[in-house]
C-alpha cells in the first residue's frame, strides 16, 4: 500500500495545497477590497512552505509513491528558489494590480497552484509525476497570463501560451510514451535500468521529443517562439513571475530527467548532450541576434531570458555534477537579475499608464538617478560584466563547459555574450546619455521598491555576500543527482 | 480466426478509417460525426481487451460529453472551415517537407522496433481464454478502485488540482459580476420584513394620498 | 632617513595641486620647494656619510615585484654613484625650484608645474638609488614622463605638444632597446638585482641561461639573438646602451633635445641639461663592469660619444635660438661623457658629469633670466647688449662660459697637483687626456674620440663665446619697449645663478682629486670600474675592506693602505696596482707620460675657439654676418639643418610609417578589421536580428510549425550525428 508512505516528507506540497483551497474559499466569501489579505496569505504560507522543506523531515531523503515523489538535496534547492522567486512575485504584483484594476484575490491563489505544481514537478522521478506537475503550473500560468482578460494583448498573450504550450504537451506527451513503449517503465531508475542497444533508436526519439516540451517550458530555441508575445503582453508581475519562478523549476526537473533518466553510465549522455548542444546554441543566438531590434523592455526581457536560458542550458550539456551546480548557481543568479529587472520596470510609470518602451528610459539618470542606477547595474549583470553578479553565473557554466571539452558551445556563447552585450548597454546609454523623458510617478510601493534595491545590492555585493553559500549549495544539491 | 480477431481487426480498420475521415471531410459537422464513430470504434477495442470500464468510460464521457460539445460549438460558431484552408495550398509544401522529415524518422523508430520474441507477447489482441480468466478476479471498475487511492493517490490528486485550476480559470476568465440586471435573489427574499414592504396609512377621507 | 631623500619629492609632487588649489600657488611653491630642500639637505649629509665616509649601503623597502625567479625590490642603494647623484640631482632640482619661482611668477598654472617639477626629482631619484634593472627601470620610465608632462608644459602650443611627443616617442626607441637589455640580463643571469649580476660578471661565474643545458663562464658565453651568436656581454651592453642613447640624446637618437627646449627654461636646465640626459651616462657607469668585459660594446659607447661630441659642436655653431645653442651644447658634452666611458675611464665621465650638471645649469638659468627679461623672446638676433640691463646674469654667464669652454692654468699643475682652473676645465681635460691614455694602450676608438674631443672642444669655445657676444654685447637689436622696460628677474632667479656659479668655478678643483686623481679608487669604492682592479678576483672583497676601515680620506690614507693590503696578500697587490694607475693620470712622471702637448691642447682649442668667436662677433659692424661659413654654402645648409637628421629620419622612418600607418588605418583597420570585427558584425548582428524578428510574425501556427521544424532538424541531426 503505497498510502502507507510516510506522507510527512509531503509536507510542503499538501501545505500548499491546502492553503491554496482554503484562501480560494476566504477569498470567495470575503468583501473583495479585502483581496490583499489574500496575496499576505499566500506570502504566508509559502514562507510555511519554505520552512517545511527546508527544516522539516521534507528536507531528509526519501522516495515515495514508486518514485513519483522524492526529497533530495536537489529537490530542497529547487524548491526553495521557486517559493522565494514566487514571494516576490507576489509582492511585486500588490500595487501594480490594484492600479489596473486586476487586484482580485485568485491571482495570488494561482500562483499558489502554479508553485505546487513546480513544486511537485521539481520532486518527481517519474514521468507521468513529471507531467502532471507541469500540466499544473502551466495550467495556472495560462490563467495568469490572460489575467488582464479585457486587454486583448493579455488575451492573447494567453491563448497563445495555452495553445502553444498544448502542441508542446503532445510532444512531450509522445515522447514519454515512446520511452514507456521501448522500455517499459515511467521512472527513471527504471529508464536508466531498461536502456540497451536494442531500443536506443526508440529512446532516443522518446528523448528528443521529451526534451522538445522541455525546451518549451523554458523558453529555448527554437521552440523559444511564444516567449515575446507573452512577456509582452501579460500583466508586467505576472511576466517577472513567469521569467522566475516556472524557468527555475522547468530547468531543474530537465536536469533531473536528463541525468536520472539518462545517465552517463548508459552511453545516453552522448546522445542527448548534443541535442543540448544545438539547443543551447540556438538559443544564446536567437536571444543575442533578436533582441537587438526590440523597442519594447519587455520583449526585450523575453528575448534576454532565451539567451540566458542558452547560457543555462550550456552548463547542463556538460551532463557533469561540476555542470549541474553551475546550471543551478546560474538560474539563481538570473532570477536575481530579473525579477529586479521586472521590479525596475514596474517602477517605469506615468500617469497615462505604463511606460514599456526601451525609448520611455531616456535621460531617467536625470530624472530619477537612484532607478538609474538600480537600471544600469541590472542591466551590467545580465550582461555578464565583472563584479556583477551575472559574471560570475556565466564564469561557472563557461568552466563547467570547458571541463566537459564543449569547446564550440564556449566560443558561440563567447561571442553570442558579446553580441547580447550591445543591447544591454543600450539601454544604460539611454539611461545616462540621452534626453530625459517625462518623469515616472513615483508611488511603486515600498514592496517593489524594496525587491529592486535588494536585487541591486545584491548583484553588486553578491559575490561576498551570496556567492560563497551560493556555491556550496547548489554543489551539494547538484551532487544528489548522481 | 477466432470471433476476437475478427471483431479486432473490424474495430481496428474503423478506427483508422474514421480518424481519417475526422481530417478529411469538408463539412466539420462530418468531422464531429466521424470522430464519434472512431471513440465508438476505439470503445470496442477497449472492450476486447477486457477493459470494459474504460470503454464506457469513453463512450460517457468523450462521446456523450466531449463530442457533443465539440458538435454544438462546430455548429453555433458556424466556422467557415474552407476559408481557414484557403492558405493551405501556400504552406503546403513546408508542411509536406516537415511531415516527411518526421515520418521518415519515426519510419526509423519503428523499424528498428523489435518484436519481443515471445509468441505469446507477440500476439496484438487476448485470447477468449484469457479475457474469460479475468472474470475471475475484481472486475475492471473495481481493480482501477483498488489502485487509484493507492498505488496512484499522488498522480489523483495532482489530477484533482488540475481540474480546480481549470475550474478558476474557466471562472475568472468568463465569470463576469453585472450592475444593474434584474435576478431574483433568494435570500433578500426570504429576508425581506413587512416593514420594507407594506406602509400602513391612514387614508384620510376625501383626500387622496 | 635614507628613504625620505628619495621620498620627500614625491610628497611634495602629491601635494602641490591640492595646496595650490585650496591655499595658493606660492604655498604650493613653497611646499615643493621645502620639500625638495629637506630632501638636497639629506642628500648632502648621505654624500659625505657614504662617498666620504665609505659607508655605501643598500637599504631594501619591500619587495616590488616577486615572480618565481624575478625579484625585483624597491630599495635606496647608497654607494658613490648614487650619492654624487643624489648630491647633483637634488642640488640642481632645489635650486630650479628656487628660480622657478621668480620665472614662472605669472604662469596661471604654477602647481603644476611645481608638482611636475617635484614628480620628476622623485623619479629621478628612483632611478638613481636602484639596486636592480627594474627599478632603475621604473626610475627610468618616470623621468621620461616627468620630462614629457614639463616639456608640453604649455599645452596650448602646438610645437610644446609636438616636441613633447618627439620626445616620448625618441625615447621609445631607446626604451625598446633598454628593456631588450634587461630582459637579456635576466634571461642570461636570472637575476637583475645589480649585485648579483656585477658580481657575476667580475667573478667571471658560470651561468645558465634558461634555455641553455649548461652554463659557460660569462666571459665566454654567447647567446642567440636575432639568429646571430652574439657575446652575451657584448649583446647585453649595447642593449643597454641603446637606451642610455635614447635618453642622453646620443647620435641617431639625439633629435628629441633640441625640441625638449619647448618646454619652461628651469625645465630645460634641470631635466635636459642637469640631471635626467645624463641617466644614461649614469647607467654606463652602473654597469662599467659590464663594459670593462665587452670591448666592443665599450668601443661602440666610444664611437658614438665622440661621434655626438662632435657633431653636436658643428650644429651649436650656427643656431640662433639661445636655448637650442645651449641644448647642443648639452648634447655635445654628454657626448664626452660617453666616450669616457667608452675609453674606460668612467670616473671621469662622472666628474664630467658632475661639474657639467653645475654650469650648464647655470648657462641654462642665466638664459632664462636673459629670455626672461626680453619677454620671452630666444632668438639670439633679436637680443645684443643685454649686459647693461642684467650685469649681474652676464657675469654669471661669462662664469658658466669659462667654466664649459675649460678656461684653466694646466701649468700650475705641477705646484698645486689638481688642476687649476673651472670646473669644465678639470672635467674636460681629464677626458680628453684619459681618451688619449688609452688611445696609447691601444684602445680602439680611443685617438678617434681623443680627436674628435679636440675639436668639438674648439666648437664648443666658439659656439659659446658666440653666444654671450650676440647676447650681451654689441647693439640692441631687440624691439625697442623690450629693452626700455624688460623684465629685471627677481632675487629668486639670481640666488641659484650665484650657488651655481660658484660650483662651476669651484667644483672641478674640488673634485678632481676624489674622483678621477689619487683617491679616486678609495672614493669610488665598488661602485664603479676603476682601471686595473678589475680583473683580480677577490678584488672588490679588497676594496669594500678598504672602504670600510679607510680613515676619512680627507687627510690622505697613504699610509694606510699597504697595512690592509697586506693583509689580504693577492688583492692587495692588485689594489696597489690601482692606486698607481690612478695615480698616473695627467701627472707627469708616473704611469703614463703625456706629451705637453696633450695636455695643453685643450686649453689651445679653448684660445683657438674663444679667438675665432672674438673675431667674428665683436669686431666689425654687423653681428650677424655669416661669420666663417658664407651663407648659403653647402656646409653652412648642412649645419644650418642640423647635418639633416631629422630630414633623414622624416623620409626614412617617419614617413613610410606614415604611410603605412596609413594603408593600416584605412585598410587594415577600416576594411579588414573593422570591416570583419566591429563593423562586420554589429552589420551581421542587424542582419541576423531583423531575419529572426520576421520569423516573429505573432501568428500561432507559424510558431507551431517552427516547432515542428525544429523537432525535425533535432531529429535529423540526431540521426545523422551521432545515434548509429
Amino acid at each position: 500500500m503505497q498510502l502507507g508512505d510516510n506522507i510527512s516528507f509531503a509536507f510542503p506540497e499538501i501545505w500548499l495545497a491546502i492553503s491554496a483551497m482554503a484562501l480560494l474559499m476566504i477569498g470567495v466569501f470575503i468583501d473583495s477590497k479585502y483581496h490583499r489579505f489574500i496575496s499576505f496569505g499566500a506570502i504566508f504560507s509559502i514562507f510555511v512552505a519554505l520552512f517545511l522543506v527546508n527544516f522539516g523531515t521534507a528536507s531528509e531523503n526519501a522516495s515515495l509513491f514508486n518514485g513519483a515523489f522524492v526529497t533530495d538535496g536537489f529537490g530542497q534547492f529547487s524548491k526553495s528558489v521557486i517559493y522565494v522567486a514566487a514571494i516576490f512575485a507576489i509582492i511585486l504584483s500588490d500595487r501594480f494590480m490594484e492600479r489596473e484594476r486586476l487586484a482580485r484575490f485568485e491571482y495570488p491563489v494561482l500562483i499558489l497552484l502554479s508553485v505546487l505544481g513546480m513544486s511537485l514537478m521539481v520532486a518527481s522521478t517519474d514521468l507521468i509525476s513529471v507531467y502532471m506537475g507541469i500540466e499544473l503550473q502551466s495550467l495556472a500560468l495560462y490563467i495568469l497570463a490572460t489575467f488582464n482578460r479585457d486587454s486583448r494583448r493579455s488575451t492573447e498573450a494567453g491563448l497563445k501560451y495555452f495553445v502553444l504550450g498544448a502542441l508542446s504537451s503532445g510532444l512531450m506527451l509522445y515522447g514519454m510514451s515512446l520511452i514507456y513503449g521501448f522500455t517499459g517503465a515511467t521512472t527513471f531508475e527504471a529508464i536508466a535500468a531498461g536502456a540497451d542497444e536494442a531500443n536506443r533508436i526508440g529512446l532516443i526519439f522518446g528523448m528528443v521529443f521529451l526534451i522538445s516540451g522541455l525546451s518549451f517550458k523554458v523558453s529555448a530555441a527554437p521552440f523559444h517562439m511564444w516567449t515575446p508575445d507573452v512577456y509582452e503582453g501579460s500583466p508586467t508581475p505576472v511576466t517577472a513571475f513567469f521569467a522566475a519562478a516556472p524557468k527555475f523549476a522547468a530547468m531543474a526537473i530537465f536536469a533531473r530527467v536528463l541525468v536520472e533518466a539518462f545517465p552517463a553510465a548508459t552511453d545516453a549522455l552522448s546522445d542527448w548532450q548534443q541535442v543540448i548542444v544545438l539547443v543551447s546554441i540556438l538559443s544564446m543566438v536567437v536571444g543575442a541576434f533578436s533582441a537587438i531590434a526590440q523597442k519594447n523592455i519587455k520583449r526585450l526581457m523575453a528575448y534576454s531570458s532565451i539567451g540566458h536560458m542558452g547560457y543555462a542550458l550550456m552548463g547542463l550539456a556538460a551532463g557533469t555534477s561540476q555542470g549541474i551546480s553551475s546550471v543551478l548557481v546560474y538560474m539563481t543568479i538570473y532570477l536575481i537579475m530579473t525579477i529586479g529587472t521586472f521590479a525596475c520596470i514596474l517602477m517605469m510609470r506615468r500617469p497615462e499608464g505604463m511606460a514599456e518602451n526601451i525609448s520611455d528610459l531616456s535621460g531617467l539618470s536625470q530624472t530619477r538617478p537612484g532607478l538609474a542606477i538600480m537600471f544600469s547595474a541590472l542591466m551590467f549583470s545580465l550582461a555578464g560584466i565583472p563584479i556583477f553578479l551575472g559574471f560570475f553565473a556565466k564564469l561557472y557554466v563557461f568552466m563547467a563547459a570547458v571541463n566537459a571539452g564543449l569547446f564550440v558551445l564556449v566560443v558561440v556563447g563567447a561571442l553570442s555574450s558579446v553580441i547580447a552585450t550591445y543591447y544591454y548597454l543600450r539601454v544604460v546609454k539611454i539611461i545616462w546619455m540621452d534626453e530625459p523623458a517625462p518623469e515616472f510617478e513615483r508611488d511603486a510601493g515600498p514592496g517593489v521598491k524594496g525587491v529592486a534595491i535588494l536585487s541591486t545590492v545584491l548583484i553588486v555585493a553578491g559575490i561576498v555576500v551570496i556567492m560563497p553559500f551560493l556555491n556550496i549549495a547548489a554543489e551539494a544539491a547538484a551532487a544528489t543527482l548522481f | 480466426m477466432t470471433f476476437a480477431g475478427i471483431a479486432f481487426w473490424a474495430f481496428a480498420i474503423s478506427t483508422v478509417t474514421f480518424g481519417l475521415l475526422v481530417i478529411l471531410a469538408r463539412n466539420p459537422v462530418h468531422s464531429v460525426l466521424c470522430l464519434i464513430t472512431t471513440f465508438i470504434s476505439v470503445a470496442g477495442l477497449f472492450v476486447l481487451m477486457g477493459a470494459e470500464y474504460l470503454a464506457f468510460l469513453l463512450i460517457i464521457v468523450y462521446v456523450g460529453a466531449v463530442a457533443v460539445l465539440f458538435l454544438f460549438v462546430v455548429m453555433m460558431l458556424d466556422v467557415d472551415f474552407a476559408e481557414l484552408k484557403s492558405g493551405f495550398a501556400e504552406y503546403l509544401p513546408y508542411g509536406v517537407i516537415v511531415g516527411v522529415v518526421l515520418l521518415v524518422n519515426i519510419g526509423l523508430v519503428v523499424a528498428a522496433w523489435q518484436l519481443p520474441t515471445d509468441p505469446q507477447l507477440a500476439q496484438p489482441y487476448l485470447t477468449g481464454a484469457e479475457m474469460t480468466a479475468n472474470l475471475e478476479g475484481p472486475n475492471n471498475a473495481e481493480a482501477l478502485g483498488m489502485v487509484l487511492y493507492t498505488d496512484y493517490i499522488h498522480y489523483f490528486q495532482i489530477a484533482g488540482m488540475v481540474l480546480l485550476v481549470a475550474m478558476i480559470g474557466a471562472i475568472i476568465l468568463t465569470f463576469r459580476e453585472r450592475k444593474g440586471i434584474k435576478k431574483q435573489n433568494p435570500g433578500d427574499q426570504a429576508a425581506r420584513k413587512r416593514e420594507d414592504a407594506v406602509e400602513v396609512v391612514s387614508v384620510q377621507t376625501g383626500k387622496g394620498i | 632617513m635614507e628613504p625620505f631623500v628619495v621620498l620627500l619629492p614625491l610628497f611634495g609632487a602629491l601635494l602641490a595641486m591640492p595646496i595650490g588649489r585650496m591655499v595658493s600657488a606660492r604655498a604650493a611653491e613653497l611646499t615643493t620647494i621645502a620639500f625638495v630642500l629637506m630632501a638636497c639637505l639629506i642628500a648632502w649629509v648621505l654624500f659625505f656619510d657614504v662617498a666620504v665616509g665609505h659607508n655605501a649601503r643598500t637599504i631594501q623597502l619591500f619587495t616590488w615585484i616577486g615572480s618565481g625567479n624575478f625579484i625585483a625590490d624597491w630599495a635606496v642603494k647608497l654607494d658613490t654613484m648614487s650619492v654624487i647623484m643624489l648630491v647633483v640631482i637634488t642640488s640642481v632640482s632645489s635650486l630650479v625650484h628656487i628660480y622657478s619661482v621668480g620665472y614662472m611668477h605669472d604662469d596661471a598654472s604654477r602647481p603644476r608645474f611645481f608638482a611636475y617639477l617635484s614628480l620628476f626629482t622623485f623619479a629621478m631619484l628612483t632611478l638613481v638609488t636602484a639596486d636592480n634593472f627594474i627599478q632603475l627601470f621604473f626610475g627610468w620610465e618616470g623621468v621620461g614622463l616627468a620630462s614629457y608632462l614639463l616639456i608640453g608644459f604649455y599645452h596650448h602650443k602646438k610645437s610644446a605638444n609636438d616636441a613633447a611627443i618627439k620626445a616620448f616617442v625618441v625615447n621609445r626607441v631607446g626604451d625598446f632597446g633598454f628593456a631588450l637589455g634587461i630582459m637579456a640580463i635576466f634571461f642570461i643571469f636570472g637575476s637583475v638585482g645589480f649585485e648579483e649580476v656585477f658580481q657575476a660578471v667580475r667573478t667571471d661565474a658560470v651561468v645558465t641561461p634558461f634555455n641553455a643545458a649548461d652554463g659557460a663562464p660569462i666571459s665566454e658565453l654567447t647567446v642567440g639573438f636575432l639568429g646571430l651568436e652574439l657575446h652575451a656581454l657584448t649583446l647585453i651592453g649595447i642593449l643597454l646602451f641603446i637606451g642610455a642613447m635614447g635618453k642622453s640624446a646620443q647620435f641617431f637618437l639625439h633629435t628629441w633635445l633640441p625640441d625638449a627646449m619647448e618646454g619652461p627654461t628651469p625645465v630645460s636646465a634641470l631635466i635636459h641639461a642637469a640631471t635626467m640626459v645624463t641617466a644614461g651616462v649614469f647607467l654606463v657607469c652602473r654597469c662599467s663592469i659590464i663594459y670593462e668585459n665587452a670591448p666592443d660594446a665599450a668601443t661602440l659607447v666610444t664611437f658614438i660619444g665622440a661621434t655626438t661630441a662632435f657633431f653636436a659642436a658643428t650644429v651649436g655653431l650656427l643656431q640662433d635660438d639661445i636655448k637650442k645653442v645651449i641644448a647642443y651644447s648639452t648634447c655635445s658634452q654628454l657626448g664626452y661623457m660617453f666616450f669616457a666611458a667608452g675609453v674606460g675611464s668612467y670616473g671621469a665621465a662622472m666628474f664630467h658629469l658632475f661639474t657639467h650638471a653645475f654650469f650648464k645649469a647655470l648657462l641654462f638659468l642665466g638664459a632664462g633670466s636673459v629670455i626672461h627679461a626680453v619677454h620671452h623672446e630666444q632668438d639670439m638676433k633679436k637680443m645684443g647688449g643685454v649686459r647693461h640691463i642684467l650685469p649681474f646674469t652676464y657675469a654669471m654667464m661669462i662664469i658658466g662660459t669659462i667654466a664649459i669652454t675649460g678656461v684653466g692654468f694646466p701649468f700650475l699643475y705641477d705646484i698645486f697637483h689638481f688642476p687649476v682652473g673651472t670646473a669644465g676645465f678639470a672635467s674636460k681635460d681629464a677626458i680628453i687626456e684619459a681618451a688619449y691614455a688609452a688611445g696609447t694602450e691601444g684602445r680602439t676608438g680611443a685617438y678617434y674620440a681623443f680627436a674628435m674631443g679636440l675639436i668639438a672642444a674648439v666648437f664648443t669655445s666658439f659656439y659659446s663665446w658666440r653666444l654671450i657676444f650676440l647676447t650681451f654685447h654689441g647693439k640692441s637689436r631687440a624691439p625697442d619697449h623690450v629693452m626700455k622696460h624688460p623684465h629685471f628677474p627677481p632675487n629668486w632667479m639670481l640666488l641659484p645663478l650665484a650657488v651655481l656659479a660658484f660650483g662651476a668655478l669651484f667644483a672641478g678643483m674640488l673634485g678632481y682629486k676624489s674622483f678621477v686623481g689619487d683617491k679616486a679608487a678609495s672614493f669610488w669604492g665598488n661602485s664603479i670600474y676603476i682601471a686595473g682592479d678589475a680583473h683580480a678576483g677577490g678584488e672588490s672583497h679588497a676594496v669594500e675592506a678598504y672602504a670600510a676601515e679607510a680613515t676619512p680620506p680627507v687627510e690622505g690614507d697613504h699610509a694606510e693602505t699597504p697595512a690592509i693590503a697586506s693583509a689580504e696578500d693577492p688583492a692587495g697587490a692588485a689594489h696597489d696596482e690601482a692606486e698607481e694607475h690612478t695615480e698616473g693620470y695627467g701627472e707627469e712622471g708616473e704611469g703614463h707620460h703625456f706629451p705637453l702637448w696633450v695636455l695643453y691642447a685643450p686649453l689651445l682649442a679653448m684660445l683657438i675657439g674663444f679667438g675665432t668667436a672674438f673675431a667674428h662677433y665683436m669686431r666689425g659692424s654687423d653681428p650677424l654676418r655669416p661669420g666663417l661659413l658664407r651663407e648659403g654654402g653647402i656646409l653652412y645648409s648642412f649645419l644650418k639643418n642640423k647635418w639633416y637628421v631629422d630630414e633623414v629620419y622624416r623620409f626614412l622612418f617617419l614617413n613610410p610609417s606614415r604611410r603605412l600607418g596609413r594603408i593600416l588605418w584605412k585598410i587594415g583597420d577600416g576594411r579588414i578589421i573593422d570591416g570583419l570585427g566591429p563593423d562586420g558584425l554589429s552589420g551581421l548582428a542587424g542582419f541576423g536580428s531583423r531575419l529572426i524578428v520576421r520569423l516573429q510574425s505573432g501568428y500561432i501556427y507559424h510558431y507551431a510549425f517552427a516547432m515542428l521544424v525544429g523537432i525535425g532538424v533535432i531529429l535529423l541531426i540526431v540521426r545523422l550525428g551521432g545515434a548509429q
